[in-house]
């Protein structure tokens, strides 16, 4: 019996039939699989993936430094989204450091609904609650998301941040991202992808200080990765307008229409943006990835090759020459350690697919991938969109069709310039994405929304030295006595992006694997190990 | 909340109640808990508990979409219901329901029947809870999960030996040692929830994916016929008390304790058992004589120790107990829940301590965010903070030590091992809390001693902390520099124009300084205009002497009253001998009030050595501009030394006076704020170099204000300024320097927070001391000689003196009126939510505010019978009769309108009724004509 069929063995009929078109293998003849990608969850069934709201103020607005965020609801949604993705930021706009900017997101603003606003509305107590923001932190905008109830009592938070700009001047925008849209996280990035082109980018003009100047789009700065982003790209004379979201202000996303080239990092949460400032602007994207050395050199000679300067060709071979080696005996003492290893991902957007280069890198091998809410592009690449039928609850997130601008609409290649870069170097995908499944190997596992009793039982079927996933599987996994790793929050550490962040990652990786306490879960008193740890193996050479 | 922020939650001190409910049904043995709703709260409440537990936290969710809250959920939960027993065979499941299923309406008792009936082969319990998350924080859901699991399991109510004990939420090493003294005292006993192993497992050779330890469903079923039941919770409310669900309906006898988190919680807790037959075995006296012995060792340090402990109410109770009994004072206990119990619990032991540490002020707040938490913590001197990690930002900002002994703990490891109850328990919080006030004074130590002998006074830091003053007080001259900076800040932060949100600090203008040296084309001074409310406008002028007095009397009324300050309504320094006068006055009897001062800078540079004598700490000085040539079109003239100058010779005579005067008063150390009118066309391109001019001499902040267009002013039809630019111009300014966003432009004889204006209740206050002289203004004279009484400041219905016949013989009001009003303008309230009545006489024509009357509203929103309260019996009755005695000597009412109950009760008594939307004055007037229409028809 393989693997997956001994996985799904364990189902009852009704569970199986959903879950068998979730998990794969990655054929051996080069065809592309097709995965069941962004349906709905099984009711009781433990499943890691989050809600609309999460998607919306939790990842793409959350992190926006000096913007009010207020969360329409009960206390329990704002409360659990704060300060929790540790987004890191700050006060500065496009690198220059700025005084008096208020750092907002390091709070949480809840209107802290009560019995009697469910009962008589909430629009009243949101209102007082934006002028209250207002008159204390005089913010530069205000964002207000909706929870489960808001939705369901027809509280109308767009009429309410009409009249709240109308009368204060502020910006003032309303997400509907109640809870129950949609069957992820991933409706909520929509709905925030939305409203951020309608009402935020393109309000705003700012200078370009060179040509050379990008927007790295779902870059969340976790960990700090988009420090190192902006530094290096900074080396190589490559100017950061704006990070969606990561250490952004509302200024920079204003303006971000101005850029020459999109960067996308995390293609499930913001490719929607990406797309609309193609369609809007005329501006290209790139795929780029900066987790991982040789992923992170690509991204870096893609962008210059795009830009076609001399200069910045030059430039970028000598920061990457500087940088390997810098890193060169780091690198080489780790992947030491580390080659032979066997992985499992589990993580959101884009990650599962970055960290195997980076792992790759040091010679260890994904052998189990899954995205907790992706969808089928996320995976078999961007080609099989118009083949994607909408269910019910796709149908229900809207999707807005932008015009082009005719007074700001411009590319910075000429159709000739486009099609000498194709000509000339091929493996640039512009405004496309391959999506994860091509980089994986042959007989490795896919698994769309792994539940916690499917985590539990790959490990014993899979058996990865190390297990990269999130904070609620991670103790699952460890008491079955896999390594554990978290990848939404570093374990509080990082940054892992670029050269530094990879030796960074090879290094936390390192001292997991080679802990002492492997060694120690033999019970001196009893004869057999109590447990049987693959890494013990690890901990002893 | 505070005053300001009660819309806003800004950084929650609660969590939802599902969070609550989850974590109680992880103290039962083989169960599983299933939340009714989107899987975001399951994801979000897992996360939060995995974090703080480091363990696996498995809680299903039905995943409901769109389309469950379209058609209802039910399909969704029979199916989750199923999947879970299929994957997992629990025994147990608890259904928490969240917002979502709660406000769509879920009867999720009916759907559990269902999957009863439709899968009678599996045999699980199921246990319904309600759970919405605006119900309640996280302690009621956790109290009402438990009370759902004692009214739901099957009972069996023959008597047994054991005692149930049912604690509030505690770590699992706290339920450990919990179980350890159950165990050495003897006592059999069923623990619901039993916390101890489900969350800080244990490394074992296997997995087991079900929680194995805890309280079994077969003891739970015990819990009947139980001895009797020991709740250790005083807070929790009576709906969600097992224990009293357990008394109720199977007569077990309850004990209602407080958590055993200090030295006296303890004693009552162990005293309760005893007398239930438990044996008392030597080791535990000797844990009690060690924590004693400790408790005096450390006394020393703890009384330094001034505490903020926030959180769950009942751990706040118990541990601001301990540090009480050890002298460590808590100036602030906070709960994010709403908890009302918690002040009056608690007020004996903080009283006591406060008062033999000589320590005048500790607040208890509940339903609080960390934004009040932070605010208060800095107000009240605190030095350390006990509680949850979520304070760490709190810690941060306030560079005060956080011991994190309860849950959430998300930054560091072991918040399921902290120990905080019984002896041993408190006596490791103990000397956690006495060891960051030993580390917070070591590592100053050599810094501050440095600082002290080594620099000079004026270049000393010192670290914050009450610990750290007792060292700078062996340097007088370095003590006194602190000691004044530190009094500065506080008066800053407690001045309500000045710290930046008004807050609940109060403030007095006394108007005894009435003429003016120079004339601003917008200004037009005009006395006694009560519906009128900007600077330069007051009611009276009042003498030196009689200003003094009005001062003590409103100051004996008004405790919050923590400023004085004298804006005219003139200049302030015109007359300044008038100025000076009245603040001597009050300055012999009061040393702690703030002195503030508001002038327009003209005579700033010759008083400002004297302000700073008689301990004026705020000055503002309004400044419209720095260009002369833009003066000339703002001021008529100036009155300089007996001359009066026009033009821009004015304008730049009184320009390099303001600066001067700024630049004095700053180096001096007062604080200096500066208000700026904007005055469109004429200085609005100019405010950013204004402010920056002013940054520049050392002013603390900006006030840029709209201009109030007034008749008979220059500037009476200059285009008005809109909110949104004012608005738009202090952001600019922002950037520069610290902007004043709260400003109400008051009176001259403003009373009161800047939220609530109380002056027209102490408006006449100076007639009644009337034999300390004739008042100057003939104005105020007119005033005082037409209204006899004086009203003091609460009316409340019942203690109303009705004027006595004799006190009005010489002035009987031809009509009375009490007139329903919100504004205080316009009659725009509804009878029935009148909450005080404003009483209006007139006579000659003339209409005449007399005073407010406090009653309660009859009309509350939970308490509408939609009759206009014609059904109503009891209190609503008895509220009535007090509204009607309120009115009794009116000739009218004067509302928007009324009920029918209460207009047959007016009628029947001759009282006109009146309703209309209008101005009180021209209503007034309007009503007292038509009656005296219908007593001459009649």
């Amino acid at each position: 019996m393989d693997i997956r069929t001994a996985l799904l063995d364990k189902y009852g009929a009704r569970v199986y039939k959903n879950r068998k078109d979730h998990i794969l293998t990655v054929p051996s003849d080069g065809s592309m699989p097709v995965v069941g990608a962004n349906s709905r969850s099984l009711p009781g069934i433990m499943t890691e993936r989050g809600c609309c709201y999460a998607g919306c103020k939790g990842v793409v607005v959350g992190p926006i430094k000096d913007v009010v965020t207020i969360t329409h609801g009960p206390i329990g949604c704002g409360y659990y989204t704060w300060g929790t993705r540790r987004n890191k930021a700050r006060p500065s706009i496009e690198g220059q450091r700025q005084e008096n900017m208020p750092m907002l997101n390091q709070y949480m603003f809840s209107t802290d609904m009560q019995e009697p606003n469910i009962v008589f509305g909430g629009e009243k107590k949101l209102r007082k609650a934006c002028e209250e923001a207002i008159e204390i932190f005089h913010p530069k905008a205000i964002f207000i998301c909706a929870t489960c109830p808001v939705g369901l009592i027809g509280d109308d938070i767009h009429a309410v941040a009409a009249s709240i700009e109308e009368d204060y001047n502020v910006t003032c925008v309303a997400f509907s991202c109640e809870g129950y849209k949609g069957v992820s996280q991933s409706a909520g990035h929509h709905i925030a992808n939305n409203q951020i082109m309608r009402h935020i980018i393109g309000s705003g003009s700012r200078p370009l200080p060179t040509p050379f100047t990008v927007n790295i789009l779902g870059e969340y700065n976790i960990g700090g990765d988009g420090f190192y982003e902006e530094a290096l790209l900074a080396r190589c004379g490559i100017h950061v307008r704006s990070a969606f979201t990561g250490n952004a202000s509302i200024e920079e996303i204003a303006s971000a229409h101005q850029a020459n080239l999109n960067l996308v990092m995390c293609h499930r949460s913001i490719n929607y943006i990406a797309d609309m400032l193609k369609t809007r602007y005329g501006t290209d994207w790139l795929k780029v990835n900066f987790i991982g050395i040789e992923a992170t050199k690509k991204s870096l000679r893609d962008i210059a090759n795009y830009f076609g300067d001399q200069e910045l060709l030059d430039q970028v071979e000598a920061v990457i020459a500087e940088e390997e080696a810098r890193y060169a005996e780091d690198f080489a003492y780790y992947r030491s350690k580390l080659s032979g290893k066997t992985a499992g991902l589990y993580v959101g957007g884009s990650r599962s697919h970055h960290y195997q280069l980076l792992l790759k890198d040091f010679g260890v091998s994904t052998v189990l991938a899954g995205y907790e809410f992706a969808h089928r592009d996320d995976y078999e690449g961007r080609e099989v969109i118009p083949s994607i039928k909408l269910d019910a609850d796709g149908k229900n997130i809207e999707t807005i069709t932008v015009q082009p601008d005719p007074a700001q609409f411009r590319t910075y290649l000429t159709p000739e310039g486009a099609q000498r870069l194709k000509e000339t170097h091929p493996e640039i995908e512009l405004n496309d994405y391959k999506g994860m499944i091509v980089d994986m190997e042959a007989g490795a596992l896919v698994d769309d929304d792994m539940n916690q009793y499917e985590t539990e039982e790959l490990m014993r079927l899979v058996k990865p030295d190390i297990f990269f996933t999130g904070i609620k599987d991670k103790y699952v996994v460890q008491k079955g006595g896999t390594l554990c790793r978290q990848l939404h929050s570093y374990d509080y550490s990082g940054p892992y992006s670029c050269f530094q962040g990879a030796a960074n990652f090879a290094r936390d990786l390192v001292a997991s694997l080679y802990t002492p306490v492997w060694g120690m879960i033999r019970v001196p008193w009893k004869s057999r190990p109590a447990i049987l740890a693959h890494t013990a193996v690890g901990g002893e050479d | 909340m505070t005053q300001n922020l009660v819309n806003l939650n800004v950084n929650p001190c609660k969590m939802c109640m599902p969070m609550g409910s989850a974590t109680a049904f992880y103290g039962i043995a083989r169960c599983m808990t299933i939340l009714h709703g989107s899987q975001g709260c399951a994801t979000y409440i897992r996360r939060h508990m995995a974090t703080h537990y480091n363990e696996p936290v498995d809680i299903a969710s039905t995943s409901l979409t769109e389309e469950g809250t379209v058609f209802g959920g039910e399909k969704n939960l029979l199916q989750g219901l199923k999947n879970m027993v299929e994957l997992y065979r629990p025994e147990v499941i608890g259904v928490a329901t969240t917002c979502l299923a709660e406000t769509i309406g879920e009867d999720v008792e009916r759907y559990i029947e269902t999957f009863h009936e439709q899968h009678p082969e599996l045999a699980v319990k199921i246990i319904p809870v309600a759970a919405a998350g605006y119900g309640g924080s996280q302690y009621e859901g956790y109290w009402h999960a438990l009370r759902s699991v004692v009214s739901h399991v099957d009972m069996d109510a023959s008597p047994n030996q054991y005692l149930n004990i049912i604690p509030g939420l505690l770590s699992p090493a706290d339920v450990r040692a919990l179980k350890d003294l159950l165990d050495q005292l003897q006592v059999p006993y069923l623990l619901l929830p039993d916390l101890s192993d489900n969350l800080d497992g244990v490394h074992t050779e296997h997995y087991e994916r079900l929680p194995q330890a805890g309280i079994t469903l077969a003891q739970i079923s015990k819990m009947a016929g139980s001895r009797a039941t020991l709740e250790l919770s005083l807070l929790n409310q009576p709906a969600y008390s097992p224990g009293t669900y357990l008394r109720d309906t199977y007569g077990v006898p309850l004990y209602r304790l407080n958590l055993p988190g200090s030295l006296r919680d303890t004693d009552a807790l162990i005293s309760v058992l005893k007398e239930l037959g438990a044996q008392v075995p030597e080791r535990l006296r000797q844990a009690r004589g060690r924590f004693l012995d400790a408790m005096a060792d450390s006394h020393k340090y703890n009384a330094a120790g001034r505490a903020v402990i926030f959180g769950e109410p009942d751990f706040v109770l118990t541990t601001a107990r301990l540090c009480c009994e050890n002298g460590l004072l808590p100036v602030l206990c906070a709960t994010g829940a709403h908890c009302k119990d918690l002040a009056p619990q608690l007020e004996a032991d903080l009283r006591d301590c406060a008062r033999r540490f000589h320590v005048a002020a500790y607040k208890v707040l509940d339903d609080c965010d960390f934004d009040t938490i932070e605010r208060e913590a800095q107000s009240l001197g605190a030095n350390l903070m006990i509680g949850s990690s979520d304070g760490r930002r709190v810690a941060q900002k306030l560079k005060l030590p956080l011991i994190r002994c309860a849950f959430p703990c998300h930054d560091q490891v072991g918040g399921q091992r902290v120990r905080t109850i019984l002896y041993d328990g408190c006596l490791s919080l103990l000397d956690r809390a006495t060891n960051a006030l030993l580390n917070q004074r070591e590592t100053g130590f050599r810094q501050q001693m440095y600082d002290l002998y080594y620099k000079s006074p004026a270049e000393a830091r010192f670290p914050a902390g009450r610990l750290s003053e007792q060292t700078a007080q062996t340097d007088p001259a370095a003590a006194a520099a602190k000691a004044k900076a530190s009094e500065l800040q506080r008066k800053t932060a407690e001045h309500p124009c000045f710290n930046g949100c008004g807050g609940q600090f109060a403030r007095m203008h006394l108007p005894v300084a009435p003429a003016c040296n120079i004339q601003c084309n917008y200004c037009v001074r005009k006395y006694d205009c009560a519906n009128e409310s900007r600077p330069g406008v007051t009611t009276e002028v009042l003498t030196p002497q009689q200003a003094s007095e009005k001062y003590r009397y409103v100051k004996s009324r008004l405790p919050e009253l923590k400023v004085v300050g004298i804006a005219g309504p003139g200049d302030s320094l015109a007359e300044w001998d008038k100025t000076r006068e009245t603040l001597e006055l009050i300055r012999q009897f009061d040393t702690e009030v703030t002195f503030c001062l508001s002038t327009n800078g003209l005579l700033l540079p010759q008083y400002a050595d004297q302000l700073a004598r008689l301990g004026v700490s705020h000055v503002t000085v309004t400044l419209n501009t720095i260009d002369p040539a833009v003066g000339a079109k703002i001021y008529q003239h100036v009155e300089f030394m007996g001359k009066r100058y026009t033009g821009e010779t004015a304008a730049a005579l009184l320009l390099a006076n303001q600066l001067a005067g700024i630049r004095r008063v700053c180096v001096l150390g007062l604080v200096c704020k500066v208000n700026i009118v904007m005055l469109k066309g004429i200085n609005d391109q100019q405010l950013g170099q204004i402010v920056q001019a002013v940054k520049d001499l050392g002013c603390h902040q900006t006030n840029i204000m709209q201009m109030i267009p007034v008749a008979g002013a220059v500037f009476e039809h200059m285009p008005l300024t809109s909110n949104k630019e004012i608005m738009q111009v202090r952001r600019d300014c922002s950037h520069i320097l610290k902007q004043m966003n709260h400003c109400q432009q008051c009176r001259a004889d403003a009373i009161g927070t800047l939220g609530q204006d109380r002056s027209r209740e102490f408006c006449h206050y100076h007639a009644k001391a009337a034999d300390a002289g004739p008042a100057k203004s003939p104005a105020a004279t007119a005033t005082a000689n037409r209204l006899p009484a004086v009203l003091p400041a609460a009316v409340t219905a019942a203690s109303l003196p009705h004027p006595e016949p004799e006190a009005a013989a010489d002035w009987s009001p031809a009509l009375r009126f009490a007139v329903a009003t919100r504004s205080g303008i316009l009659v725009d309230q509804h009878f029935g939510q009148v909450s005080d009545f404003y009483i209006y006489d007139y006579q000659d024509q003339t209409v005449c505010f007399r005073e407010r009357r406090q009653v309660g509203p009859y009309c509350t929103a939970d308490s509408c019978d939609g009759h206009g309260g014609g059904q109503r019996e009891g209190a609503q009755v008895h509220r009535m009769q007090e509204i009607l005695k309120a009115v009794a000597d009116c000739s009218g009412v004067i509302c928007l309108r009324i009920g029918e109950a209460p207009r047959l009760q007016l009628e029947e008594r001759q009282i006109q009724i009146t309703t209309t939307f209008d101005q009180i004055e021209k209503a007034v007037a309007a009503a007292a004509q038509q009656l005296h229409a219908a007593r001459k028809g009649a």
